[in-house]
Protein backbone atom coordinates (compact mmCIF):
# COMPACT_ATOMS: atom_id res chain seq x y z
CA UNK A 1 0.00 0.00 0.00
CA UNK A 2 1.24 3.47 -0.88
CA UNK A 3 2.24 5.48 2.22
CA UNK A 4 4.13 8.71 2.88
CA UNK A 5 7.02 10.03 4.87
CA UNK A 6 6.67 13.67 5.86
CA UNK A 7 9.56 15.67 7.27
CA UNK A 8 9.12 18.65 9.56
CA UNK A 9 10.41 20.99 6.84
CA UNK A 10 7.47 19.93 4.66
CA UNK A 11 9.32 17.56 2.33
CA UNK A 12 7.29 14.49 1.39
CA UNK A 13 8.61 11.13 0.19
CA UNK A 14 6.43 8.42 -1.25
CA UNK A 15 6.87 4.71 -0.70
CA UNK A 16 5.15 1.42 -0.05
CA UNK A 17 4.30 0.33 3.45
CA UNK A 18 5.66 -2.78 5.15
CA UNK A 19 5.69 -3.87 8.75
CA UNK A 20 2.89 -2.41 10.85
CA UNK A 21 0.32 -0.19 9.09
CA UNK A 22 0.52 2.30 11.98
CA UNK A 23 1.09 6.05 11.94
CA UNK A 24 4.36 6.95 13.60
CA UNK A 25 6.37 9.99 14.76
CA UNK A 26 10.05 10.26 15.54
CA UNK A 27 13.34 11.93 14.81
CA UNK A 28 14.65 10.77 11.44
CA UNK A 29 18.32 9.89 10.96
CA UNK A 30 20.20 7.88 8.37
CA UNK A 31 22.48 4.89 8.82
CA UNK A 32 25.27 3.94 6.44
CA UNK A 33 26.08 0.46 7.78
CA UNK A 34 26.11 -2.19 5.05
CA UNK A 35 25.26 -4.99 7.46
CA UNK A 36 23.54 -5.54 10.76
CA UNK A 37 20.09 -3.99 10.30
CA UNK A 38 18.60 -6.25 12.99
CA UNK A 39 21.16 -5.14 15.57
CA UNK A 40 20.63 -1.52 14.55
CA UNK A 41 16.83 -1.52 14.82
CA UNK A 42 16.93 -3.32 18.18
CA UNK A 43 19.72 -1.12 19.64
CA UNK A 44 18.16 1.04 22.38
CA UNK A 45 20.34 3.99 21.33
CA UNK A 46 17.80 4.52 18.52
CA UNK A 47 14.86 4.73 20.91
CA UNK A 48 12.17 6.92 19.41
CA UNK A 49 13.99 7.45 16.10
CA UNK A 50 13.24 6.53 12.50
CA UNK A 51 16.13 5.16 10.51
CA UNK A 52 16.79 5.53 6.80
CA UNK A 53 19.18 2.86 5.54
CA UNK A 54 21.73 3.85 2.91
CA UNK A 55 22.31 0.19 2.08
CA UNK A 56 19.99 -0.25 -0.91
CA UNK A 57 18.60 -3.68 -0.03
CA UNK A 58 17.53 -4.50 3.51
CA UNK A 59 15.98 -7.70 4.84
CA UNK A 60 17.97 -10.43 3.11
CA UNK A 61 19.28 -11.82 6.41
CA UNK A 62 15.84 -12.15 7.99
CA UNK A 63 15.60 -11.92 11.76
CA UNK A 64 17.50 -14.36 13.95
CA UNK A 65 18.05 -15.04 17.63
CA UNK A 66 21.74 -14.07 17.80
CA UNK A 67 21.29 -10.56 16.49
CA UNK A 68 19.04 -8.92 19.07
CA UNK A 69 20.55 -5.92 20.86
CA UNK A 70 17.48 -5.63 23.10
CA UNK A 71 14.34 -7.72 23.38
CA UNK A 72 12.30 -5.50 21.10
CA UNK A 73 12.99 -2.86 18.47
CA UNK A 74 13.49 0.61 19.87
CA UNK A 75 12.91 2.45 16.62
CA UNK A 76 9.70 4.12 15.50
CA UNK A 77 10.10 3.51 11.80
CA UNK A 78 12.34 2.10 9.11
CA UNK A 79 12.83 3.55 5.64
CA UNK A 80 14.59 1.48 2.96
CA UNK A 81 15.12 1.54 -0.76
CA UNK A 82 14.38 -2.07 -1.49
CA UNK A 83 12.96 -4.69 0.83
CA UNK A 84 14.20 -8.25 0.39
CA UNK A 85 11.35 -10.62 1.05
CA UNK A 86 13.41 -13.75 0.62
CA UNK A 87 15.94 -14.34 3.38
CA UNK A 88 19.05 -16.32 2.57
CA UNK A 89 20.38 -16.61 6.11
CA UNK A 90 19.91 -20.17 7.34
CA UNK A 91 19.64 -18.97 10.94
CA UNK A 92 16.66 -16.76 10.25
CA UNK A 93 13.40 -17.69 11.88
CA UNK A 94 11.33 -14.83 10.59
CA UNK A 95 11.40 -12.11 7.97
CA UNK A 96 11.76 -8.42 8.68
CA UNK A 97 8.22 -7.56 7.58
CA UNK A 98 6.63 -9.98 10.04
CA UNK A 99 8.97 -8.91 12.83
CA UNK A 100 8.04 -5.24 12.44
CA UNK A 101 4.34 -6.14 12.29
CA UNK A 102 4.64 -8.05 15.58
CA UNK A 103 6.26 -5.05 17.25
CA UNK A 104 3.93 -2.49 15.69
CA UNK A 105 6.75 -0.65 13.89
CA UNK A 106 5.92 0.74 10.44
CA UNK A 107 8.34 0.59 7.52
CA UNK A 108 8.47 2.22 4.13
CA UNK A 109 10.19 0.79 1.05
CA UNK A 110 10.60 1.78 -2.58
CA UNK A 111 11.71 5.16 -1.23
CA UNK A 112 14.35 7.23 -3.05
CA UNK A 113 16.70 6.88 -0.09
CA UNK A 114 19.63 8.54 -1.90
CA UNK A 115 17.64 11.73 -2.36
CA UNK A 116 16.31 11.50 1.21
CA UNK A 117 19.79 11.02 2.71
CA UNK A 118 21.24 13.90 0.67
CA UNK A 119 18.41 16.03 2.00
CA UNK A 120 19.03 14.94 5.62
CA UNK A 121 22.77 15.59 5.23
CA UNK A 122 21.82 19.20 4.49
CA UNK A 123 19.18 19.66 7.18
CA UNK A 124 20.41 17.39 9.93
CA UNK A 125 18.02 15.14 11.86
CA UNK A 126 14.47 16.39 12.12
CA UNK A 127 11.00 15.31 13.18
CA UNK A 128 9.21 13.06 10.74
CA UNK A 129 6.09 10.96 10.42
CA UNK A 130 4.97 7.97 8.37
CA UNK A 131 1.30 8.31 7.37
CA UNK A 132 -1.13 7.01 4.78
CA UNK A 133 -2.02 10.43 3.33
CA UNK A 134 0.30 13.42 3.13
CA UNK A 135 -2.37 16.07 3.69
CA UNK A 136 -2.30 19.33 5.66
CA UNK A 137 -3.74 17.57 8.66
CA UNK A 138 -0.76 15.18 8.80
CA UNK A 139 1.71 18.08 8.51
CA UNK A 140 -0.08 20.00 11.29
CA UNK A 141 0.00 16.92 13.50
CA UNK A 142 3.73 16.50 12.90
CA UNK A 143 4.49 20.13 13.67
CA UNK A 144 2.45 19.92 16.88
CA UNK A 145 4.12 16.72 18.06
CA UNK A 146 6.63 17.09 20.86
CA UNK A 147 9.18 14.28 20.91
CA UNK A 148 10.30 12.92 24.26
CA UNK A 149 13.74 13.54 25.67
CA UNK A 150 13.24 10.72 28.19
CA UNK A 151 14.84 8.04 26.02
CA UNK A 152 17.17 6.79 28.78
CA UNK A 153 14.22 6.50 31.17
CA UNK A 154 12.37 4.55 28.45
CA UNK A 155 15.09 2.01 27.85
CA UNK A 156 17.27 1.64 30.96
CA UNK A 157 16.48 -0.99 33.58
CA UNK A 158 14.51 0.15 36.62
CA UNK A 159 15.76 -2.66 38.85
CA UNK A 160 19.18 -4.24 39.33
CA UNK A 161 19.77 -7.65 37.81
CA UNK A 162 22.65 -10.07 37.55
CA UNK A 163 24.28 -11.79 34.60
CA UNK A 164 26.33 -14.31 36.55
CA UNK A 165 29.76 -15.59 35.60
CA UNK A 166 32.78 -16.98 37.41
CA UNK A 167 35.25 -14.23 36.57
CA UNK A 168 35.77 -10.65 37.73
CA UNK A 169 32.85 -8.73 39.18
CA UNK A 170 31.83 -5.97 36.78
CA UNK A 171 29.13 -3.44 37.62
CA UNK A 172 27.35 -2.03 34.58
CA UNK A 173 25.52 1.26 35.06
CA UNK A 174 22.66 0.98 32.59
CA UNK A 175 21.62 3.94 30.44
CA UNK A 176 19.86 1.71 27.90
CA UNK A 177 22.56 -0.82 27.20
CA UNK A 178 22.80 -2.99 24.13
CA UNK A 179 23.24 -6.74 24.49
CA UNK A 180 26.63 -6.56 22.79
CA UNK A 181 28.17 -5.22 25.99
CA UNK A 182 26.85 -8.16 28.03
CA UNK A 183 27.96 -10.55 25.29
CA UNK A 184 31.51 -9.18 25.42
CA UNK A 185 31.56 -9.34 29.24
CA UNK A 186 30.36 -12.93 28.90
CA UNK A 187 33.38 -13.68 26.70
CA UNK A 188 35.53 -12.83 29.74
CA UNK A 189 33.23 -14.87 32.02
CA UNK A 190 32.63 -11.72 34.05
CA UNK A 191 30.21 -11.81 36.94
CA UNK A 192 28.00 -8.90 35.96
CA UNK A 193 25.63 -6.77 38.03
CA UNK A 194 23.55 -4.38 35.96
CA UNK A 195 22.34 -1.40 38.00
CA UNK A 196 19.92 1.42 37.13
CA UNK A 197 21.50 4.81 36.46
CA UNK A 198 19.70 6.15 39.50
CA UNK A 199 21.90 3.93 41.72
CA UNK A 200 23.76 5.59 44.59
CA UNK A 201 27.52 5.48 45.11
CA UNK A 202 27.03 3.33 48.22
CA UNK A 203 24.93 0.78 46.36
CA UNK A 204 27.72 0.35 43.80
CA UNK A 205 30.56 0.21 46.32
CA UNK A 206 28.71 -2.28 48.53
CA UNK A 207 29.01 -4.70 45.62
CA UNK A 208 32.80 -4.27 45.70
CA UNK A 209 33.22 -4.23 41.90
CA UNK A 210 36.51 -5.11 40.20
CA UNK A 211 35.51 -2.84 37.34
CA UNK A 212 32.70 -0.50 36.30
CA UNK A 213 31.13 0.07 32.88
CA UNK A 214 29.01 3.06 31.91
CA UNK A 215 26.77 1.67 29.21
CA UNK A 216 25.64 2.98 25.88
CA UNK A 217 22.25 4.62 25.70
CA UNK A 218 19.99 6.87 23.66
CA UNK A 219 19.38 10.59 23.55
CA UNK A 220 21.06 13.71 24.85
CA UNK A 221 23.24 13.00 27.92
CA UNK A 222 22.66 16.56 29.10
CA UNK A 223 19.02 15.68 29.81
CA UNK A 224 20.07 13.30 32.59
CA UNK A 225 20.10 14.45 36.23
CA UNK A 226 23.35 15.82 37.70
CA UNK A 227 23.34 12.97 40.20
CA UNK A 228 24.66 10.75 37.38
CA UNK A 229 27.74 12.97 36.96
CA UNK A 230 28.35 12.98 40.70
CA UNK A 231 28.13 9.18 40.69
CA UNK A 232 30.73 8.97 37.91
CA UNK A 233 33.08 11.44 39.63
CA UNK A 234 33.20 9.18 42.67
CA UNK A 235 33.23 5.81 40.89
CA UNK A 236 36.17 6.72 38.61
CA UNK A 237 38.34 7.00 41.71
CA UNK A 238 37.28 3.61 43.10
CA UNK A 239 37.83 1.00 40.37
CA UNK A 240 38.77 0.76 36.69
CA UNK A 241 36.02 2.40 34.66
CA UNK A 242 35.05 2.14 31.00
CA UNK A 243 32.45 4.42 29.42
CA UNK A 244 30.94 3.50 26.05
CA UNK A 245 28.84 5.72 23.75
CA UNK A 246 26.52 7.70 26.03
CA UNK A 247 28.69 6.46 28.91
CA UNK A 248 31.67 8.14 27.24
CA UNK A 249 29.75 11.38 26.85
CA UNK A 250 28.75 11.29 30.53
CA UNK A 251 32.34 10.49 31.56
CA UNK A 252 33.42 13.62 29.63
CA UNK A 253 30.71 15.76 31.24
CA UNK A 254 31.62 14.46 34.70
CA UNK A 255 35.17 15.68 34.10
CA UNK A 256 34.09 19.17 32.99
CA UNK A 257 34.25 18.74 29.22
CA UNK A 258 31.27 19.89 27.14
CA UNK A 259 29.37 18.31 24.26
CA UNK A 260 28.18 19.73 20.99
CA UNK A 261 25.68 18.23 18.51
CA UNK A 262 27.47 17.00 15.38
CA UNK A 263 26.60 18.87 12.21
CA UNK A 264 26.71 15.53 10.44
CA UNK A 265 25.84 12.67 12.76
CA UNK A 266 27.82 9.42 12.64
CA UNK A 267 25.70 6.33 12.21
CA UNK A 268 27.67 3.65 10.45
CA UNK A 269 30.97 1.86 10.37
CA UNK A 270 32.84 3.57 7.56
CA UNK A 271 34.92 6.10 9.47
CA UNK A 272 38.57 5.27 10.11
CA UNK A 273 39.42 5.79 13.79
CA UNK A 274 42.95 6.20 15.08
CA UNK A 275 44.29 5.03 18.41
CA UNK A 276 46.60 7.95 19.05
CA UNK A 277 49.12 6.21 21.30
CA UNK A 278 49.91 3.44 18.79
CA UNK A 279 48.92 5.33 15.60
CA UNK A 280 46.87 2.26 14.63
CA UNK A 281 43.85 2.83 12.44
CA UNK A 282 40.75 0.67 12.60
CA UNK A 283 37.03 0.75 11.91
CA UNK A 284 34.22 0.43 14.42
CA UNK A 285 30.49 0.89 14.65
CA UNK A 286 29.51 4.45 15.50
CA UNK A 287 26.16 5.87 16.54
CA UNK A 288 26.45 9.41 17.80
CA UNK A 289 24.60 12.66 17.50
CA UNK A 290 26.90 14.47 19.92
CA UNK A 291 30.63 14.73 20.27
CA UNK A 292 32.91 15.93 23.04
CA UNK A 293 34.05 19.47 22.25
CA UNK A 294 37.80 19.14 21.78
CA UNK A 295 38.54 22.64 23.10
CA UNK A 296 36.56 22.05 26.28
CA UNK A 297 38.78 19.21 27.51
CA UNK A 298 40.74 20.07 30.63
CA UNK A 299 44.12 18.53 29.74
CA UNK A 300 45.01 18.36 33.41
CA UNK A 301 42.16 15.87 33.88
CA UNK A 302 41.68 14.11 30.56
CA UNK A 303 43.54 13.36 27.39
CA UNK A 304 42.30 12.23 23.99
CA UNK A 305 43.03 8.58 23.12
CA UNK A 306 41.10 8.04 19.86
CA UNK A 307 40.14 10.32 17.01
CA UNK A 308 37.83 10.06 14.00
CA UNK A 309 40.03 10.62 10.94
CA UNK A 310 37.17 11.90 8.78
CA UNK A 311 36.21 14.93 10.86
CA UNK A 312 38.70 14.84 13.74
CA UNK A 313 35.94 14.21 16.31
CA UNK A 314 37.06 12.95 19.72
CA UNK A 315 36.46 9.17 19.89
CA UNK A 316 38.07 8.31 23.20
CA UNK A 317 39.23 9.85 26.46
CA UNK A 318 41.27 8.78 29.41
CA UNK A 319 41.66 10.21 32.88
CA UNK A 320 45.10 11.41 33.88
CA UNK A 321 44.92 10.22 37.47
CA UNK A 322 42.67 7.16 37.50
CA UNK A 323 42.35 3.97 35.45
CA UNK A 324 39.22 5.40 33.85
CA UNK A 325 38.70 5.67 30.11
CA UNK A 326 35.96 5.87 27.53
CA UNK A 327 35.21 5.33 23.86
CA UNK A 328 32.59 7.04 21.73
CA UNK A 329 32.41 4.18 19.21
CA UNK A 330 30.92 0.77 19.99
CA UNK A 331 33.64 -1.81 20.66
CA UNK A 332 31.21 -4.72 21.05
CA UNK A 333 31.04 -5.26 17.28
CA UNK A 334 27.31 -5.92 17.20
CA UNK A 335 27.19 -5.20 14.40
CA UNK A 336 30.52 -4.03 13.15
CA UNK A 337 34.16 -4.88 12.54
CA UNK A 338 35.78 -6.99 15.27
CA UNK A 339 38.91 -4.80 15.42
CA UNK A 340 37.60 -2.58 18.18
CA UNK A 341 36.88 -5.42 20.62
CA UNK A 342 40.45 -4.93 21.93
CA UNK A 343 38.96 -2.13 24.06
CA UNK A 344 37.42 -4.86 26.24
CA UNK A 345 40.77 -6.66 26.41
CA UNK A 346 42.30 -3.35 27.58
CA UNK A 347 39.59 -3.00 30.19
CA UNK A 348 40.02 -6.52 31.57
CA UNK A 349 43.82 -6.21 31.65
CA UNK A 350 43.38 -2.97 33.57
CA UNK A 351 40.99 -4.77 35.93
CA UNK A 352 43.49 -7.62 36.50
CA UNK A 353 46.21 -5.12 37.21
CA UNK A 354 43.99 -3.22 39.61
CA UNK A 355 42.98 -6.37 41.49
CA UNK A 356 46.65 -7.40 41.70
CA UNK A 357 47.69 -4.07 43.23
CA UNK A 358 44.70 -3.44 45.51
CA UNK A 359 43.99 -6.74 47.20
CA UNK B 1 59.29 -29.27 22.21
CA UNK B 2 57.75 -26.31 20.43
CA UNK B 3 57.80 -22.87 21.99
CA UNK B 4 54.54 -21.66 23.43
CA UNK B 5 53.54 -18.11 22.52
CA UNK B 6 52.15 -16.33 25.57
CA UNK B 7 51.95 -12.81 24.14
CA UNK B 8 51.38 -12.21 20.44
CA UNK B 9 52.14 -9.02 18.57
CA UNK B 10 48.79 -7.36 19.36
CA UNK B 11 48.80 -8.20 23.06
CA UNK B 12 52.43 -7.09 23.41
CA UNK B 13 51.50 -3.71 21.89
CA UNK B 14 48.52 -3.49 24.23
CA UNK B 15 50.70 -4.30 27.24
CA UNK B 16 53.13 -1.48 26.33
CA UNK B 17 50.19 0.87 25.77
CA UNK B 18 48.71 0.06 29.16
CA UNK B 19 52.07 0.49 30.90
CA UNK B 20 52.36 3.91 29.22
CA UNK B 21 48.91 4.95 30.44
CA UNK B 22 49.77 3.79 33.95
CA UNK B 23 53.03 5.76 33.88
CA UNK B 24 50.97 8.85 33.02
CA UNK B 25 48.55 8.11 35.88
CA UNK B 26 51.41 7.71 38.35
CA UNK B 27 53.49 10.70 37.15
CA UNK B 28 51.11 13.62 36.87
CA UNK B 29 52.33 15.91 34.14
CA UNK B 30 55.33 13.76 33.27
CA UNK B 31 57.77 16.40 34.52
CA UNK B 32 61.22 15.23 35.60
CA UNK B 33 60.50 11.83 34.11
CA UNK B 34 63.41 9.80 32.72
CA UNK B 35 63.05 6.33 31.20
CA UNK B 36 65.97 3.98 31.76
CA UNK B 37 66.08 0.81 29.68
CA UNK B 38 68.19 -2.15 30.74
CA UNK B 39 70.16 -3.46 27.78
CA UNK B 40 69.43 -5.21 25.53
CA UNK B 41 65.66 -5.48 25.11
CA UNK B 42 64.71 -3.12 27.91
CA UNK B 43 66.31 -0.33 25.89
CA UNK B 44 64.00 -0.97 22.93
CA UNK B 45 60.97 -1.21 25.20
CA UNK B 46 61.95 2.11 26.82
CA UNK B 47 62.05 3.78 23.40
CA UNK B 48 58.68 2.27 22.51
CA UNK B 49 57.15 3.70 25.68
CA UNK B 50 58.79 7.09 24.99
CA UNK B 51 57.28 6.99 21.46
CA UNK B 52 53.86 6.36 22.94
CA UNK B 53 54.20 9.16 25.48
CA UNK B 54 55.27 11.49 22.68
CA UNK B 55 52.19 10.56 20.61
CA UNK B 56 49.92 11.51 23.49
CA UNK B 57 51.71 14.46 25.03
CA UNK B 58 53.82 15.84 22.19
CA UNK B 59 56.89 15.80 24.43
CA UNK B 60 59.91 13.51 24.14
CA UNK B 61 60.79 12.00 27.51
CA UNK B 62 64.57 11.38 27.79
CA UNK B 63 65.61 7.75 27.47
CA UNK B 64 68.87 6.31 28.78
CA UNK B 65 70.08 2.76 28.25
CA UNK B 66 72.31 1.12 30.83
CA UNK B 67 74.43 -2.00 30.71
CA UNK B 68 74.42 -3.57 34.15
CA UNK B 69 77.00 -6.30 33.44
CA UNK B 70 79.61 -4.63 35.62
CA UNK B 71 77.22 -4.42 38.56
CA UNK B 72 76.22 -8.06 38.63
CA UNK B 73 76.65 -9.89 41.92
CA UNK B 74 77.86 -13.10 40.29
CA UNK B 75 80.89 -11.56 38.62
CA UNK B 76 83.89 -11.24 40.89
CA UNK B 77 85.99 -8.07 40.78
CA UNK B 78 83.25 -6.14 39.12
CA UNK B 79 83.98 -2.49 38.52
CA UNK B 80 81.63 0.44 38.27
CA UNK B 81 81.49 1.01 34.53
CA UNK B 82 78.05 1.65 33.06
CA UNK B 83 79.21 1.33 29.48
CA UNK B 84 78.07 4.91 28.84
CA UNK B 85 80.13 7.81 27.57
CA UNK B 86 79.54 11.27 29.06
CA UNK B 87 77.04 12.26 26.35
CA UNK B 88 74.92 9.18 26.94
CA UNK B 89 74.88 9.68 30.67
CA UNK B 90 71.82 11.73 31.64
CA UNK B 91 71.45 13.72 34.80
CA UNK B 92 69.16 11.60 36.94
CA UNK B 93 69.46 13.50 40.20
CA UNK B 94 66.07 14.62 41.52
CA UNK B 95 64.38 12.90 38.55
CA UNK B 96 61.55 10.38 38.59
CA UNK B 97 63.03 7.31 36.96
CA UNK B 98 61.09 4.50 35.36
CA UNK B 99 63.43 1.54 35.01
CA UNK B 100 62.37 -0.73 32.15
CA UNK B 101 63.25 -4.35 31.48
CA UNK B 102 61.73 -7.16 29.47
CA UNK B 103 61.50 -9.94 32.08
CA UNK B 104 61.43 -9.79 35.88
CA UNK B 105 62.68 -13.09 37.32
CA UNK B 106 64.97 -13.39 40.36
CA UNK B 107 65.26 -9.62 40.79
CA UNK B 108 69.07 -9.69 40.64
CA UNK B 109 69.25 -7.72 37.38
CA UNK B 110 67.07 -5.03 38.89
CA UNK B 111 69.24 -4.88 42.00
CA UNK B 112 72.27 -4.40 39.79
CA UNK B 113 70.44 -1.69 37.83
CA UNK B 114 69.51 0.12 41.04
CA UNK B 115 73.17 0.00 42.05
CA UNK B 116 74.21 1.38 38.69
CA UNK B 117 71.69 4.23 38.90
CA UNK B 118 72.60 5.20 42.43
CA UNK B 119 76.21 5.16 41.26
CA UNK B 120 75.59 8.06 38.86
CA UNK B 121 73.07 10.13 40.77
CA UNK B 122 70.37 10.39 43.38
CA UNK B 123 66.96 10.13 41.70
CA UNK B 124 63.86 11.40 43.48
CA UNK B 125 62.05 8.10 42.80
CA UNK B 126 62.70 4.91 40.89
CA UNK B 127 59.80 2.81 39.62
CA UNK B 128 60.05 -0.48 37.77
CA UNK B 129 58.22 -1.44 34.57
CA UNK B 130 58.54 -4.92 33.07
CA UNK B 131 56.89 -6.52 30.11
CA UNK B 132 56.70 -9.90 31.84
CA UNK B 133 56.78 -10.85 35.51
CA UNK B 134 57.51 -14.57 35.68
CA UNK B 135 57.86 -14.93 39.45
CA UNK B 136 60.61 -16.80 41.41
CA UNK B 137 62.06 -13.73 43.11
CA UNK B 138 65.25 -14.13 45.16
CA UNK B 139 65.31 -10.51 46.35
CA UNK B 140 62.64 -8.22 47.86
CA UNK B 141 61.83 -6.48 44.55
CA UNK B 142 58.50 -5.93 42.85
CA UNK B 143 57.42 -4.15 39.68
CA UNK B 144 55.18 -1.06 39.65
CA UNK B 145 54.05 -1.63 36.07
CA UNK B 146 53.60 -5.14 34.69
CA UNK B 147 52.63 -5.93 31.11
CA UNK B 148 51.72 -9.53 31.88
CA UNK B 149 52.12 -11.85 34.84
CA UNK B 150 53.17 -15.24 33.53
CA UNK B 151 53.49 -17.93 36.20
CA UNK B 152 56.33 -20.23 35.15
CA UNK B 153 58.23 -23.27 36.33
CA UNK B 154 61.78 -22.61 37.48
CA UNK B 155 63.26 -24.58 34.58
CA UNK B 156 61.24 -22.87 31.87
CA UNK B 157 62.72 -20.00 29.90
CA UNK B 158 60.86 -16.88 28.87
CA UNK B 159 62.00 -15.39 25.60
CA UNK B 160 61.00 -11.87 24.62
CA UNK B 161 61.26 -10.99 20.94
CA UNK B 162 61.35 -7.37 19.80
CA UNK B 163 60.98 -6.18 16.23
CA UNK B 164 64.18 -4.12 16.34
CA UNK B 165 66.56 -7.09 16.68
CA UNK B 166 64.45 -10.25 16.61
CA UNK B 167 62.25 -9.38 13.63
CA UNK B 168 58.98 -9.85 15.53
CA UNK B 169 57.18 -8.80 18.68
CA UNK B 170 56.23 -11.74 20.88
CA UNK B 171 56.81 -13.47 24.20
CA UNK B 172 57.32 -17.23 24.21
CA UNK B 173 57.92 -19.91 26.81
CA UNK B 174 60.85 -22.13 25.80
CA UNK B 175 60.94 -25.58 27.37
Amino acid sequence: MKRHLILEDGTVFEGLGFGAPATTFGEIIFHTAMTGYQEIITDPIYDGQMIVFAMPVIGAAGIHAEAYESVKPAIRGMIVHDLAEVSVNRQRRMNLDRFLKQHNVPGLYQVDTRKLIRHLRETGPQKATIVDFADDHAVDQLVATVLTNKQVQNTATLKPYANPGRGRHIVVIDFGLKHGILRMLGDYDANVSVLPYTTSVDEVLTLDPDGIILSTGPGDPRSLPDSVLTLIRVLQTKAPLLGIGLGHELFALANDATLAPLSSEHHGMNHPIQEIISRQIFFAMQGQGYAVDNDSIDRKKLFVTYRDLVDGAVQGLRHREYPAFSVQFFPDAAPGPLEATAVFADFFETVEDYVEHHS
Amino acid sequence: MANKEVLDNASLQRALTRITYEIIERNKGGEDLVLVGIKTRGEFLAHRIADRLEQLEGVRIPVMAIDITNFRDDIPDHHDDLGLNQAERLNISEKNIVLIDDVLFTGRTIRAALDALIHIGRPKTIALAVLVDRGHRELPIRADFVGKNIPTAQNEKIKVFVQEIDGKDAVEIVH
